[in-house]
């Protein structure tokens, strides 16, 4: 596979940025976009553009036929049962929102018990939240090892017999770690217990089989699998999203409206109100195009050599005190250096033409756990090289030196 | 201006040995910031004499060498002053840390001018503009006595 190839499939590489060259490791945050899906949105709005799903005239029956075909690459790609299991959201955030939402509303009682982590982000807990305050029901942690991994063990322990639901991540944001979610699903299964999982770390970077995960539902971004803005995607099993209630009303996801009495559409329209984000559907598919063409065990296996590489350099970077170990790791780096603020780091480091983040990355959980503010994380996709690594960490430097270190 | 004139040794000076960072006793007036993008969060406080005069300015909290050093540097030239100067001080200093190229204020003597100036960089990255001014309106609040917690986007 020659990376140097896929990466002039990005438009923003041949860009100077600040008269750098763009280092671009901050892909758990949002991923760059190939120019096929760019392409592919102008094309559509400049050639082929029309609402999808209402209008019965060429345009809207042709938009349609390529928004539907885009549910039907997901399906396939993440080995659904159903093409219905597909729905499309404003996000993975949505998507979370949705399931706890709809599970809130008919399926979740009052003392009800969901089990979620230390290491989920803010969309994997806040939505939770709601329901605790609505519905009074309890949120339990499964706690970080100090390899900063969440273990099957550990989710064991901290089932009971109210807990009704168990939401993970599929991968770390912050501490990369990837969660035995097979096992997990297997043995919540085995009490009854439904698994949501946030996959927007797990879709760009892992092998998805939704059969083999077994999981209820999974939750995608679709702007860190190198496609656009705007939109996400949520796998649900379909005696879920058959049995549960709508989420949003609105246009689209009724069957019947009358004065006294209202139908709901059949699946996927139930859980798609109002005009969707339909060219980026439409480039969604391009994505997946992209991501096939190389091939997920190719980028799994880039992205883990890239992070072993990263991490043994940091680890010998004095100063540098790497976020959490675990065995099972994805493409982020997260790190803090002693005597400088992350976000000096980010800082200092754009200067280079290095994109990293810095803050809690939207993990305040974790952060207070590991008693830091906050840290700076790096984050690999398909088109980093050893050599954004090499700068990464010279730009490290760099920052020390300016902070006499 | 580049970076490293923005992480000049001033700022690194107060940033790794921040002034006042610690908290007055006998305080009469104080108030929390954060900013929770970053995780900055400071705690003013003051204590104003009979003629309502600073006479002491500290604070605790962390955040990056920026946000430490303005903090730093703010508690130390808001001594001496009553509110209504440090007030029309911190519009100064806000209206230079997002456009004006200098300090106008009367109530800053040259060499504070000179000290406050050395964060003047921090206009050249907007993200970080909000780091420099956390302390700043944490201290309004304090003078205004407002229980809400100061939250800095912008």
């Amino acid at each position: 596979m020659k990376i140097d190839q896929i990466k002039k499939e990005f438009p923003i590489f041949d860009e100077k940025i600040q008269n750098n060259d763009l280092v671009y490791l901050d892909s758990a945050n949002s991923s760059q976009k190939p120019k096929i899906v760019v392409d592919r949105i102008n094309e559509f709005y400049t050639k082929q553009f029309s609402n999808v799903g209402r209008s019965v005239h060429y345009l809207a029956v042709a938009a349609t036929n390529l928004y539907e075909n885009t549910r039907t690459s997901v399906q396939k790609y993440i080995n659904a049962k159903d093409k219905n299991e597909i729905v499309f959201t404003k996000g993975a955030t949505e998507a979370l929102n949705l399931v706890a939402n709809t599970l809130g509303q008919s399926y979740l009682q009052e003392g009800d018990e969901v089990l979620i982590t230390e290491l989920e982000h803010h969309s994997n807990y806040v939505p939770w939240h709601f329901l605790r305050k609505s519905k009074n029901i309890k949120i339990n942690f499964a706690e970080i090892n100090k390899e900063c991994e969440i273990t099957l063990e550990e989710i064991e322990k901290k089932i009971t017999q109210k807990t009704k639901l168990i939401s993970i991540t599929h991968l770390s944001n912050v501490t990369g770690a990837i969660l035995p979610v097979k096992e997990i699903t297997q043995l919540a299964h085995s009490k009854g217990i439904i698994v949501v999982v946030d996959g927007c770390q797990g879709a760009p970077h892992l092998k998805l089989d939704m059969q083999e995960l077994d999981c209820d539902f999974y939750a995608i971004s679709c702007h860190k699998m190198y496609g656009p803005t705007g939109l996400g995607v949520l796998y649900g099993k379909k005696k879920w999203l058959e049995e549960l209630p709508p989420y949003q009303g609105g246009g689209g996801m009724i069957n019947e409206v009358k004065k006294d009495r209202i139908s709901y559409g059949e699946l996927p329209n139930k859980y798609e109100a109002g005009t969707m984000a339909t060219a980026q559907v439409i480039a969604f598919d391009q994505s997946i195009k992209f991501l096939e063409s190389i091939g997920i065990e190719n980028v799994m296996k880039h992205e883990s050599d890239l992070v072993e590489y990263g991490q043994e350099l940091l680890q010998k970077n004095n100063s540098v005190k790497l976020i959490g170990n675990p065995k099972n790791k994805g493409g982020v780096l997260s790190f803090t250096i002693e005597g400088v603020h992350p976000h000096d780091i980010a800082t200092i480091l754009d200067e280079d033409g290095v994109a990293i983040r810095a803050g809690h990355h939207c993990c305040q959980i974790l952060h207070d756990k590991l008693n830091i503010p906050a840290s700076a994380r790096a984050s690999v996709g398909i088109y980093n090289t050893k050599e954004d690594l090499d700068q990464l960490n010279q730009s490290i430097n760099n920052c020390k030196k300016i902070f006499n270190l | 201006m580049n970076l490293k004139e923005l992480y000049q040794e001033i700022i690194l000076e107060h940033g790794k040995n921040p002034r006042n960072l610690r908290k007055t006793e006998g305080f009469n007036k104080d108030a929390k910031g954060n900013n929770p993008l970053c995780g900055d969060n400071v705690h003013v406080y003051l204590k104003l004499n009979g003629q309502k005069i600073v006479e002491d300015a500290s604070f605790e909290g962390s955040g990056c060498a920026i946000s430490m050093a303005s903090a730093s540097i703010m508690t130390d030239l808001i001594k001496g002053k009553n509110e209504h100067e440090a007030k029309e001080i911190v519009e100064d200093f806000l209206g230079m840390i997002k456009e004006n190229p200098e300090l106008q204020s009367k109530y800053l003597s040259e060499d504070e001018k000179t000290k406050l100036m050395c964060l003047s960089g921090v206009k050249q990255y907007p993200m970080r503009v909000k780091c420099a001014t956390l302390s700043w309106h944490t201290m309004v609040s304090a003078f205004d006595e407002k229980m809400e917690e100061v939250k800095t986007e912008n």
